[in-house]
C-alpha cells in the first residue's frame, strides 16, 4: 500500500532537492556576481564559504573564533531550557492535579504568560547584565511556559476511569499524582519539550542580539556593526544549524525514553 | 468451599439515599449481604445501577444512609473495596503482570505475598502467555480479565462489578463468567455483581435484587439455588430468568 502512494520514479525524487538546493546556492551566488543585488547588501556563498574556514581559527574582527560563539551560546540555551525543564515541568504536573497547586500558581502565571519573554530583556539587562546569567534568565521564562501547560494539560487528560480505578483501591491523592498522573501526562510533557526548545532558541539569538558579549547573535549584531554581510550570514546559517542539531539530539533523547511508552501508551 | 452455609453479614446497606440536587435517584435502599456471596443487581436500563456502585464503593457520597462492611462505615482506605468497571481500567503503561500487581501496590501487599498471589492468579485466568504484553497488545476480553484479575488479587472484602462483560460478545460472555465464577470460588470473596443482561445474572449469582426505575428502590430479592455449572437452557434456569425477566418488565 505503501509504496503505491509513492512517487512512480523515485529517482526523481533523489535528483529533486539536490537540484533545487544547488540551484539555490547557484542563483545566490549568480545575484552577486552579477551585482544584482549589491556586495553591500549581501555576502555571496563563497565568500561565507571562506569567512567559515577563517573563522574556525581566527577571532578577528570580533573577539572569539566560531566554535566559542556556538558553545557560548549552547550552554545559554540548554542552561536556561534545563531550568524550565526542572522547574516548569513538576510545577505544571502539581498544577494539574492539586487543587491548591493549582489556585496557588495559576492566576500569577496566567498574568506572566501573555508578556513575550523578548520583552524581559532590558529588565534582564538592568538586574543582571550583559552576561549569561540575563540569558539564561530569558530563556527560563520563555522555555518555562510550554513546560508547565503541558504538563498540566497532560494531567488534565489523565483518564478518569484509571483515577477512580485507583480510587476504589483506596489509594491516596499522592499515589494517584505518582502512578496515575504523571505517566499519563508524560506523552503531553514531551511534546512541550520541543516546543520549549524551539522557543528557547529563538529567543536566544533575539537576546544576544541586543545584550552581548559573545554568541552566535552577537556575531550577527558585529557583522552588522562592521558591515560585514558575511559575517551575518555566517551567523543565520550557524544558528539554524545548530538548532537543527539539537532538536535532533533532544527528538533521540525523547524517542529512547518514550519507546516502552509508545508501545504501551499509543493504544486504541 | 460452598459459601451458601455462612451467615456472617459482610455487608449492611441501611436506608441508603442519593439525590442530585433535587432528583431522587436512589430511595431507601436497604440490603445485606452474606460473607462470600455472589449478589448480582439488575434492573432496567437508566435505573441508577451506576449510582448504586459508586455509592457502595465511596467514589460518591451517599445523601442519606449507611454502607457498612463487617459493622464499620464502609472506607476504601480501610476496607479492602475492589471495582470492575465496565470500560477498560488498564494502566497503558504497564504490562499485563504489573497491572495485576497494581491493587495490591495500593493495598501494600507484601512483595513476596505479591509475588505469589500475581503467579496464581495469572495462571487461573490463562494471562500467563501475554504476562508481559501491554494492554494495546491484547484484545477487549484479556483486557477485562486483567482488570477482574487486579480485584481478585487484592482478596477484597467486597468486590463490586460494573457490567464487566457488558461490551463482550455472548459466547465470550459465559466463558468469562465461569472463569469469574471459579476466582470467586477460589478466593471466596463478596462479589456484588450490576448488570442489565438477566441470563447472565442468573448463571453467576447465588442471589439477584432487582431494582425498579427512578427513584431506584429494591423491588424484589430472588434466590438462584441453582448446581454449578448452570446450564442456560436448564428448565429450572429458564423459569428464574422469566420470572426476573417479568420483575423488570412489570413496571
Amino acid at each position: 500500500m505503501n509504496s503505491e502512494t509513492k512517487l512512480k520514479d523515485p529517482l526523481s525524487l533523489k535528483i529533486a532537492p539536490w537540484v533545487s538546493v544547488i540551484g539555490f546556492f547557484v542563483v545566490w551566488q549568480l545575484l552577486i556576481d552579477t551585482e544584482i543585488v549589491p556586495r553591500i547588501l549581501l555576502a555571496s556563498p563563497v565568500e561565507v564559504g571562506k569567512l567559515l574556514i577563517d573563522k574556525l581559527t581566527n577571532p578577528d574582527p570580533d573577539g572569539a573564533v566560531l566554535m566559542t560563539h556556538t558553545i557560548i551560546s549552547l550552554i545559554e540555551a540548554l542552561l536556561g531550557y534545563i531550568l524550565a525543564l526542572i522547574t516548569g515541568i513538576p510545577l505544571g504536573l502539581l498544577m494539574g492535579w492539586f487543587v491548591v497547586a493549582e489556585g496557588l500558581a495559576r492566576p500569577p502565571f496566567e498574568m506572566i504568560r501573555p508578556i513575550p519573554p523578548v520583552a524581559w530583556i532590558p529588565l534582564a539587562i538592568f538586574w543582571f547584565g550583559i552576561g549569561i546569567t540575563g540569558k539564561v534568565f530569558i530563556i527560563w521564562a520563555c522555555a518555562v511556559v510550554p513546560c508547565v501547560i503541558n504538563a498540566y494539560t497532560g494531567v488534565r487528560m489523565a483518564n478518569p476511569t484509571l483515577i477512580q480505578m485507583a480510587r476504589t483501591y483506596g489509594a491516596s491523592d499522592w499515589q494517584i499524582f505518582t502512578k496515575i498522573c504523571i505517566p499519563s501526562a508524560l506523552p503531553m510533557v514531551f511534546g512541550g519539550l520541543q516546543i520549549a526548545l524551539a522557543l528557547a532558541w529563538t529567543t536566544l539569538v533575539a537576546a544576544e542580539l541586543i545584550a552581548a558579549d559573545a554568541g552566535l547573535g552577537y556575531l550577527i549584531t558585529m557583522g552588522r556593526r562592521l558591515l560585514r554581510p558575511d559575517m551575518i550570514v555566517l551567523g543565520m546559517i550557524m544558528v539554524g544549524l545548530t538548532g537543527w542539531f539539537i532538536g535532533n539530539i533532544i527528538d533521540r533523547i525523547e524517542r529512547r525514553l518514550t519507546a516502552g511508552l509508545e508501545r504501551g501508551g499509543a493504544a486504541t | 468451599m460452598n459459601k451458601g452455609l455462612t451467615d456472617e453479614i459482610k455487608v449492611e446497606v441501611i436506608g441508603l439515599t442519593k439525590k442530585f440536587g433535587e432528583l431522587l435517584v436512589l430511595d431507601d435502599v436497604n440490603f445485606t449481604v452474606r460473607k462470600g456471596e455472589f449478589l448480582a443487581i439488575v434492573g432496567p436500563t437508566g435505573c441508577g445501577k451506576t449510582t448504586f456502585l459508586n455509592l457502595l464503593s465511596r467514589l460518591i457520597p451517599a445523601t442519606r444512609g449507611q454502607i457498612r462492611i463487617d459493622g464499620q462505615e464502609a472506607d476504601p482506605k480501610k476496607h479492602n473495596i475492589a471495582f470492575v468497571f465496565q470500560e477498560p481500567s488498564s494502566l497503558p503503561w504497564l504490562t499485563v503482570k504489573q497491572n495485576v500487581e497494581f491493587g495490591m501496590l495500593i493495598k501494600g501487599v507484601r512483595a513476596d505475598e505479591r509475588e505469589h498471589r500475581l503467579t496464581r492468579i495469572i495462571d487461573l485466568v490463562g494471562l500467563t502467555d501475554c504476562a508481559e504484553l501491554f494492554p494495546n497488545q491484547i484484545s477487549a476480553s484479556m483486557e477485562q480479565r486483567v482488570a477482574v484479575s487486579r480485584a481478585f488479587a487484592t482478596s477484597p472484602d467486597l468486590l463490586l462489578m460494573d457490567e464487566p462483560y457488558g461490551q463482550l460478545d455472548i459466547k465470550l460472555r459465559y466463558y468469562l463468567e465461569d472463569e469469574l465464577v471459579k476466582l470467586w470460588r477460589e478466593t471466596g470473596s463478596t462479589v456484588i455483581f450490576v448488570t442489565h443482561n438477566i441470563e447472565e445474572a442468573v448463571y453467576v449469582a447465588e442471589r439477584i435484587l432487582v431494582l425498579t426505575n427512578k427513584p431506584t428502590t429494591i423491588k424484589a430479592e430472588i434466590q438462584v439455588d441453582l448446581p454449578r455449572p448452570r446450564n442456560f437452557i436448564d428448565e429450572s434456569f429458564i423459569e428464574i430468568r422469566k420470572q426476573v425477566t417479568d420483575l423488570i418488565r412489570w413496571w
